[in-house]
């Protein structure tokens, strides 16, 4: 009986501890910012897409002059506006990249700038016919989708993503290239080239836990 | 001591091993706030956008306002389909290829007037094809010449300008392009390239010639004679309305099928 408050003490004690541990196991979350910038392995992530997107976006509309392919087409066509489809942007990197981040971006800021038409691509289409096609025989005369009548683009959007790796005890450097393109669908001509470069130095301690 | 000694000079070693970097320029710290202006350069060039295209749609209206008050009927109706025609004022040919000025080059030379369409762009076209060039006499248009995937096609009389002419002016350059395939050696070329001009101009005695000899080149025997059989044919319908020395030539071109069968059969 003498040693009841020392069991006890004891027993609030591991009963304290287990509940740190338990505490510390569990998961914590933290609703930051989209625009905050945070790397922790040091692969592709948000920020290089954002990046990415930005950069595309600048150089697509920084020169609203003559320069911009978008206007002299509209200069040229008594205001009519280019049309444009996506196409394919090939990830030729080792790494599992998800281009469409930052080409739904540009295609974003193609349509609100006003100064593109952007038509829906050629995955997104197939949908699109389906449910024409379906109103011709559900829909009523009135407010059915002619069928044929679709708008045909002008110029396609195209481009990769590659990268460059190198590595030496614990140390990497990860160059990425990416390139859009835009390219006249009659001609061939290429109306647009941007760039982007991104490149990290990622230093990987030998111990730590 | 020794010891110490050794794993100092061993490391030193390893340290010089490794590859030197200077130092680096970080552009971004790890939780860094990035602060995107891409919405800032896109409104920018919304606003910019739409007070150009208003300017050009004001131009635009203005300039087919002016088209079709001084149009004649054909021309106007031209002008409503989109299609460029003989006679056209210098606003009428803006105004049927949907253009501006800034799409063309013009140059100018006494009565005579050049327009061509500016390269390297989506270059105008009215609803037949692209357009190359349109030459005004007086300004008026006197010739229009479109850039079509079987070369240049030039149109000076209304005729030229009707689907019947068109036809025959492409099935024209397609021999043309046939003929130069087959001088080349390429008689596989050459064939397409005559079988798509005989689809554009049926029943023409020079193309089923032309075809039957490319058959007859390639080791195609039974085809071949069965296209000299048909232009035979086509060539006694001709010799019907010929008259004097075209007569006798088809009589000549009627014999050498005639021989080539003959040959042809007997292999």
């Amino acid at each position: 009986m003498r040693h009841a408050p020392a069991v006890a003490a004891r027993a609030v004690l591991v009963l304290a501890t287990v509940s740190l541990a338990f505490a510390a196991c569990a998961p914590r979350v933290t609703r930051v910012a989209p625009e905050q910038a945070i790397d922790l392995s040091g692969r592709w992530n948000d920020v290089d897409s954002r990046m990415v997107a930005e950069a595309m976006i600048k150089q697509s509309f920084e020169a609203a002059g003559p320069q911009n392919w978008a206007m002299r087409y509209a200069r040229q066509h008594a205001g009519d506006l280019p049309t444009v489809i996506i196409g394919t942007v090939r990830n030729r990197t080792m790494e599992h990249v998800p281009v469409n981040t930052f080409v739904n971006d540009l295609q974003r800021a193609y349509i609100n700038s006003g100064l593109v038409q952007v038509v829906a691509s050629k995955g997104e289409r197939d949908e699109v016919r389906d449910e024409r096609l379906d109103q011709q025989e559900f829909a009523s005369a009135a407010s059915r989708a002619k069928l044929h009548d679709e708008t045909g683009a002008n110029y396609m959007l195209q481009g990769e993503i590659q990268s460059i790796e190198d590595s030496e005890r614990g140390k990497t450097v990860v160059y990425y290239q990416v390139d859009l393109t835009l390219t006249d669908l009659q001609t061939n001509a290429k109306v647009w080239v941007g760039q982007h470069e991104i490149k990290k130095f990622i230093d990987r301690p030998r111990f730590g836990l | 001591m020794d010891r110490r000694i050794g794993l100092v000079s061993l490391l030193a070693v390893a340290a010089a091993c490794a590859p030197r970097v200077g130092p680096l320029a970080k552009v971004m710290d790890n939780g860094e706030v990035l602060h995107p202006r891409s919405e800032h350069v896109v409104e920018q060039a919304r606003a910019a956008g739409d007070e150009q295209r208003g300017q050009l749609a004001e131009e635009s209206a203005e300039n087919t306002a002016a088209a079709l008050a001084t149009c004649a009927p054909d021309v106007c109706a031209a002008i409503s389909r989109g299609e460029l025609a003989l006679g056209m004022s210098e606003s009428q040919v803006l105004a049927a290829t949907r253009t501006t000025t800034e799409a063309w080059s013009t140059r100018r030379s006494g009565r005579a007037t050049l327009m061509t369409a500016l390269p390297g762009e989506q270059s105008p076209a009215d609803a037949v094809s692209p357009i190359a060039f349109v030459d005004l006499q007086d300004g008026r248009v006197a010739a229009y010449t479109y850039r079509e995937a079987q070369g240049l096609r030039t149109v000076t009389r209304p005729q030229e300008a009707t689907l019947a002419g068109a036809a025959a002016a492409r099935a024209d350059a397609l021999l043309r392009q046939g003929d130069q395939y087959a001088a080349a050696g390429r008689l596989d070329l050459a064939l397409a390239q005559y079988d798509r001009a005989d689809i554009l101009r049926p029943d023409d005695p020079q193309t089923t010639l032309r075809i039957a000899t490319t058959l007859d080149k390639s080791l195609r025997p039974v085809e071949a004679a069965l296209r000299y059989r048909l232009f035979i044919h086509q060539m006694e319908l001709e010799k019907i309305n010929a008259e004097g020395d075209a007569a006798a030539k088809i009589a000549g071109a009627i014999a050498s099928a005639h021989e080539r069968i003959i040959t042809l059969e007997k292999r």
